[in-house]
Protein backbone atom coordinates (compact mmCIF):
# COMPACT_ATOMS: atom_id res chain seq x y z
CA UNK A 1 0.00 0.00 0.00
CA UNK A 2 1.65 3.35 -1.18
CA UNK A 3 1.39 6.20 1.46
CA UNK A 4 -1.05 9.19 0.15
CA UNK A 5 1.48 12.12 -0.42
CA UNK A 6 1.39 15.26 2.19
CA UNK A 7 -0.87 17.86 0.41
CA UNK A 8 -0.03 20.52 2.84
CA UNK A 9 1.95 21.76 5.91
CA UNK A 10 0.72 23.69 8.80
CA UNK A 11 2.63 26.11 10.86
CA UNK A 12 1.12 26.47 14.23
CA UNK A 13 2.44 29.12 16.30
CA UNK A 14 2.53 30.12 19.85
CA UNK A 15 -0.08 32.87 19.57
CA UNK A 16 -2.41 34.70 17.37
CA UNK A 17 0.07 37.68 17.22
CA UNK A 18 2.74 35.27 16.06
CA UNK A 19 0.24 34.27 12.96
CA UNK A 20 -0.71 37.96 12.64
CA UNK A 21 3.87 39.06 12.46
CA UNK A 22 4.64 35.68 10.19
CA UNK A 23 1.41 36.62 7.99
CA UNK A 24 2.61 40.26 7.37
CA UNK A 25 6.07 39.18 6.41
CA UNK A 26 5.24 36.34 4.22
CA UNK A 27 2.93 38.73 2.25
CA UNK A 28 5.90 41.09 2.04
CA UNK A 29 7.92 38.58 0.63
CA UNK A 30 5.41 37.14 -1.59
CA UNK A 31 5.41 33.62 0.42
CA UNK A 32 2.58 31.26 -0.52
CA UNK A 33 0.45 30.79 2.03
CA UNK A 34 -3.06 30.60 3.41
CA UNK A 35 -4.17 31.38 7.43
CA UNK A 36 -6.91 28.60 8.34
CA UNK A 37 -8.32 27.58 11.93
CA UNK A 38 -6.33 25.00 12.86
CA UNK A 39 -7.50 21.73 12.30
CA UNK A 40 -9.41 19.76 14.59
CA UNK A 41 -7.01 16.62 14.21
CA UNK A 42 -4.14 19.01 15.44
CA UNK A 43 -5.54 20.54 17.90
CA UNK A 44 -9.10 21.37 19.74
CA UNK A 45 -7.86 24.72 20.70
CA UNK A 46 -9.70 27.53 18.83
CA UNK A 47 -6.42 28.77 16.94
CA UNK A 48 -5.31 29.73 13.41
CA UNK A 49 -2.55 28.72 11.69
CA UNK A 50 -0.85 28.98 8.22
CA UNK A 51 -1.05 26.43 5.39
CA UNK A 52 1.24 26.01 2.84
CA UNK A 53 2.18 23.63 0.22
CA UNK A 54 4.93 21.02 0.49
CA UNK A 55 7.38 22.14 -1.94
CA UNK A 56 7.57 25.56 -0.07
CA UNK A 57 8.24 24.55 3.05
CA UNK A 58 11.83 25.96 2.70
CA UNK A 59 11.22 29.11 1.68
CA UNK A 60 8.49 28.94 4.49
CA UNK A 61 11.27 28.45 6.57
CA UNK A 62 13.91 30.33 5.85
CA UNK A 63 11.78 33.71 5.21
CA UNK A 64 10.70 33.15 9.47
CA UNK A 65 13.67 32.77 10.13
CA UNK A 66 15.08 34.86 13.02
CA UNK A 67 12.23 36.50 13.00
CA UNK A 68 9.60 34.44 14.11
CA UNK A 69 10.51 32.08 16.75
CA UNK A 70 8.59 28.98 18.11
CA UNK A 71 6.12 27.55 15.57
CA UNK A 72 5.84 24.06 14.70
CA UNK A 73 5.30 22.69 11.18
CA UNK A 74 3.36 19.72 10.69
CA UNK A 75 1.39 17.44 7.94
CA UNK A 76 -2.01 18.14 7.22
CA UNK B 1 -76.33 13.05 2.02
CA UNK B 2 -74.40 11.78 5.24
CA UNK B 3 -73.95 14.64 7.53
CA UNK B 4 -70.06 16.07 8.46
CA UNK B 5 -67.93 14.54 11.01
CA UNK B 6 -67.93 17.34 13.64
CA UNK B 7 -64.57 17.65 15.39
CA UNK B 8 -64.84 19.59 19.03
CA UNK B 9 -61.10 21.51 19.14
CA UNK B 10 -62.33 24.17 21.40
CA UNK B 11 -59.82 24.31 23.67
CA UNK B 12 -57.37 22.19 22.97
CA UNK B 13 -53.81 23.75 22.84
CA UNK B 14 -52.11 23.67 19.76
CA UNK B 15 -51.19 21.25 17.49
CA UNK B 16 -54.10 18.98 18.96
CA UNK B 17 -56.62 20.59 16.83
CA UNK B 18 -54.32 20.08 13.66
CA UNK B 19 -53.72 16.68 14.46
CA UNK B 20 -57.09 15.75 15.03
CA UNK B 21 -58.15 17.43 11.81
CA UNK B 22 -55.71 15.67 10.14
CA UNK B 23 -56.36 12.14 11.45
CA UNK B 24 -60.23 12.39 11.00
CA UNK B 25 -59.67 13.99 7.03
CA UNK B 26 -57.92 11.06 6.47
CA UNK B 27 -61.10 8.77 6.86
CA UNK B 28 -63.96 11.19 6.14
CA UNK B 29 -64.47 13.09 3.38
CA UNK B 30 -66.68 15.87 5.18
CA UNK B 31 -65.44 17.35 8.48
CA UNK B 32 -66.23 20.15 10.76
CA UNK B 33 -63.74 21.41 12.89
CA UNK B 34 -65.10 23.91 15.82
CA UNK B 35 -62.10 25.74 17.19
CA UNK B 36 -61.85 28.86 19.30
CA UNK B 37 -58.74 30.76 18.56
CA UNK B 38 -57.65 32.61 15.25
CA UNK B 39 -54.23 30.38 14.92
CA UNK B 40 -55.79 27.35 14.69
CA UNK B 41 -58.52 28.35 12.09
CA UNK B 42 -55.81 29.35 9.87
CA UNK B 43 -53.37 26.28 10.27
CA UNK B 44 -56.65 24.23 9.82
CA UNK B 45 -57.70 26.21 6.85
CA UNK B 46 -54.45 26.00 5.47
CA UNK B 47 -54.67 21.82 6.30
CA UNK B 48 -57.32 21.40 4.53
CA UNK B 49 -56.58 23.33 1.27
CA UNK B 50 -52.83 21.51 1.16
CA UNK B 51 -55.23 18.57 1.34
CA UNK B 52 -57.30 19.18 -1.53
CA UNK B 53 -60.65 20.25 0.33
CA UNK B 54 -63.48 23.35 -0.05
CA UNK B 55 -62.77 25.25 3.04
CA UNK B 56 -65.72 27.24 4.32
CA UNK B 57 -65.27 28.98 7.46
CA UNK B 58 -68.01 30.46 9.70
CA UNK B 59 -68.32 32.18 12.98
CA UNK B 60 -70.22 29.69 15.14
CA UNK B 61 -70.08 31.55 18.56
CA UNK B 62 -68.15 34.66 19.86
CA UNK B 63 -64.37 33.17 19.24
CA UNK B 64 -65.94 30.43 18.27
CA UNK B 65 -64.91 29.36 14.62
CA UNK B 66 -66.61 26.63 12.05
CA UNK B 67 -64.36 25.72 9.52
CA UNK B 68 -66.04 23.08 7.14
CA UNK B 69 -63.47 20.99 5.00
CA UNK B 70 -64.94 19.34 2.11
CA UNK B 71 -62.88 16.81 -0.18
CA UNK B 72 -63.12 17.55 -3.53
CA UNK B 73 -62.50 15.20 -6.89
CA UNK B 74 -61.54 11.72 -5.87
CA UNK B 75 -60.57 10.83 -2.49
CA UNK B 76 -57.26 9.54 -3.45
CA UNK B 77 -56.01 12.98 -4.00
CA UNK B 78 -57.09 14.39 -0.94
CA UNK B 79 -55.29 12.75 1.64
CA UNK B 80 -53.46 15.62 3.96
CA UNK B 81 -49.72 16.20 3.64
CA UNK B 82 -47.92 13.89 5.78
CA UNK B 83 -45.67 15.94 7.43
CA UNK B 84 -48.18 19.09 7.98
CA UNK B 85 -46.08 21.63 10.46
CA UNK B 86 -47.32 21.71 13.52
CA UNK B 87 -50.04 24.99 14.27
CA UNK B 88 -48.09 26.09 18.04
CA UNK B 89 -46.95 29.75 16.82
CA UNK B 90 -44.48 29.45 19.66
CA UNK B 91 -42.42 26.32 17.91
CA UNK B 92 -40.85 27.99 14.33
CA UNK B 93 -41.56 25.08 11.82
CA UNK B 94 -38.33 24.36 9.87
CA UNK B 95 -37.34 27.62 7.93
CA UNK B 96 -38.14 27.01 4.28
CA UNK B 97 -36.82 29.80 2.51
CA UNK B 98 -32.43 29.81 1.84
CA UNK B 99 -29.90 30.16 4.54
CA UNK B 100 -28.47 33.25 3.90
CA UNK B 101 -24.72 34.22 5.13
CA UNK B 102 -24.06 38.12 5.26
CA UNK B 103 -20.79 39.05 5.36
CA UNK B 104 -21.10 43.04 6.06
CA UNK B 105 -17.45 43.43 6.59
CA UNK B 106 -13.92 42.25 5.60
CA UNK B 107 -12.88 41.34 9.82
CA UNK B 108 -15.11 39.35 12.36
CA UNK B 109 -15.60 41.23 15.30
CA UNK B 110 -15.62 44.11 16.59
CA UNK B 111 -12.13 45.89 18.86
CA UNK B 112 -9.35 45.27 16.67
CA UNK B 113 -9.49 45.09 12.70
CA UNK B 114 -6.34 43.21 12.49
CA UNK B 115 -7.23 40.12 14.61
CA UNK B 116 -10.94 40.67 12.99
CA UNK B 117 -9.41 40.52 9.56
CA UNK B 118 -7.69 36.72 10.53
CA UNK B 119 -10.84 35.68 12.13
CA UNK B 120 -12.80 36.19 8.91
CA UNK B 121 -10.14 34.49 6.63
CA UNK B 122 -10.87 31.59 8.91
CA UNK B 123 -14.84 32.30 9.60
CA UNK B 124 -14.62 32.13 5.44
CA UNK B 125 -12.13 29.15 4.83
CA UNK B 126 -14.42 26.89 7.57
CA UNK B 127 -17.78 27.69 5.47
CA UNK B 128 -16.23 25.92 2.97
CA UNK B 129 -16.21 22.82 5.10
CA UNK B 130 -20.24 23.36 6.66
CA UNK B 131 -22.77 21.02 6.91
CA UNK B 132 -25.08 23.14 7.04
CA UNK B 133 -23.05 26.01 4.97
CA UNK B 134 -25.25 28.87 2.97
CA UNK B 135 -27.25 28.72 0.12
CA UNK B 136 -26.59 32.33 -0.55
CA UNK B 137 -23.85 34.17 0.40
CA UNK B 138 -24.30 38.55 0.53
CA UNK B 139 -21.34 40.63 0.91
CA UNK B 140 -21.72 44.35 1.58
CA UNK B 141 -19.46 47.21 3.12
CA UNK B 142 -15.98 46.56 3.68
CA UNK B 143 -17.45 42.76 3.19
CA UNK B 144 -17.04 43.55 -0.74
CA UNK B 145 -13.34 43.36 -0.59
CA UNK B 146 -13.65 39.69 0.32
CA UNK B 147 -15.14 39.18 -3.54
CA UNK B 148 -12.00 41.37 -5.16
CA UNK B 149 -9.17 39.44 -7.44
CA UNK B 150 -6.52 40.66 -4.54
CA UNK B 151 -8.69 38.80 -2.12
CA UNK B 152 -6.81 36.26 0.09
CA UNK B 153 -10.14 34.07 0.35
CA UNK B 154 -10.82 34.18 -2.97
CA UNK B 155 -10.20 30.29 -3.81
CA UNK B 156 -12.34 29.53 -1.27
CA UNK B 157 -14.97 31.89 -2.00
CA UNK B 158 -14.63 30.28 -5.93
CA UNK B 159 -14.97 26.58 -3.97
CA UNK B 160 -18.28 27.41 -2.89
CA UNK B 161 -19.09 28.88 -6.11
CA UNK B 162 -18.38 25.86 -7.60
CA UNK B 163 -20.59 24.05 -4.85
CA UNK B 164 -23.79 25.99 -6.06
CA UNK B 165 -23.80 28.81 -3.63
CA UNK B 166 -25.25 32.04 -4.82
CA UNK B 167 -23.24 35.50 -3.89
CA UNK B 168 -24.56 39.04 -4.20
CA UNK B 169 -21.79 41.35 -4.20
CA UNK B 170 -23.20 44.99 -3.35
CA UNK B 171 -22.61 47.17 -6.40
CA UNK B 172 -22.94 50.97 -4.30
CA UNK B 173 -20.04 49.22 -2.07
CA UNK B 174 -18.00 48.05 -5.01
CA UNK B 175 -17.94 51.40 -6.31
CA UNK B 176 -17.41 53.26 -3.23
CA UNK B 177 -14.33 50.69 -2.66
CA UNK B 178 -13.03 51.53 -6.39
CA UNK B 179 -13.30 47.86 -7.39
CA UNK B 180 -15.13 48.05 -10.26
CA UNK B 181 -13.95 45.74 -12.50
CA UNK B 182 -11.82 43.43 -9.58
CA UNK B 183 -14.95 42.02 -8.25
CA UNK B 184 -13.69 38.07 -9.07
CA UNK B 185 -16.06 35.90 -6.91
CA UNK B 186 -20.06 36.61 -7.10
CA UNK B 187 -22.05 38.99 -8.80
CA UNK B 188 -22.17 42.13 -8.75
CA UNK B 189 -25.97 43.08 -7.38
CA UNK B 190 -28.13 45.89 -6.20
CA UNK B 191 -30.09 46.11 -2.90
CA UNK B 192 -33.43 45.17 -4.75
CA UNK B 193 -31.83 41.50 -4.60
CA UNK B 194 -29.77 41.79 -1.62
CA UNK B 195 -32.84 42.77 0.11
CA UNK B 196 -35.12 40.62 -0.86
CA UNK B 197 -32.58 37.36 -0.58
CA UNK B 198 -32.62 38.61 2.96
CA UNK B 199 -36.70 39.30 3.43
CA UNK B 200 -37.21 35.67 2.04
CA UNK B 201 -34.37 34.05 3.85
CA UNK B 202 -34.97 31.31 5.73
CA UNK B 203 -32.04 31.37 8.19
CA UNK B 204 -29.51 34.59 8.41
CA UNK B 205 -25.83 33.65 9.85
CA UNK B 206 -23.51 36.87 10.08
CA UNK B 207 -20.49 36.38 11.40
Amino acid sequence: MTKEPVKYFVACFESVSHVMYAERILKETHVLHKLIPIPRAISSNCGICIRFLPEHREIFENTLAGKVEGFEIRKL
Amino acid sequence: MSEPITINAKGLDCPQPVILTKKVLEAHDDVVVLVDNTTAKENIKRLGSNAGCSVEVADEAEGVFRIHLKKQGGAASCSAPPEYPCCDADVPAAPVGPSVFVIASDTMGRGNDELGAVLMKAFIHTTTELEAGPDVMVFYNTGVKLTSEESDVLDDLKQLEEKGVKMLVCGTCVNYFDLTGKVAAGVVSNMYDIAGILSRAGRVVQP
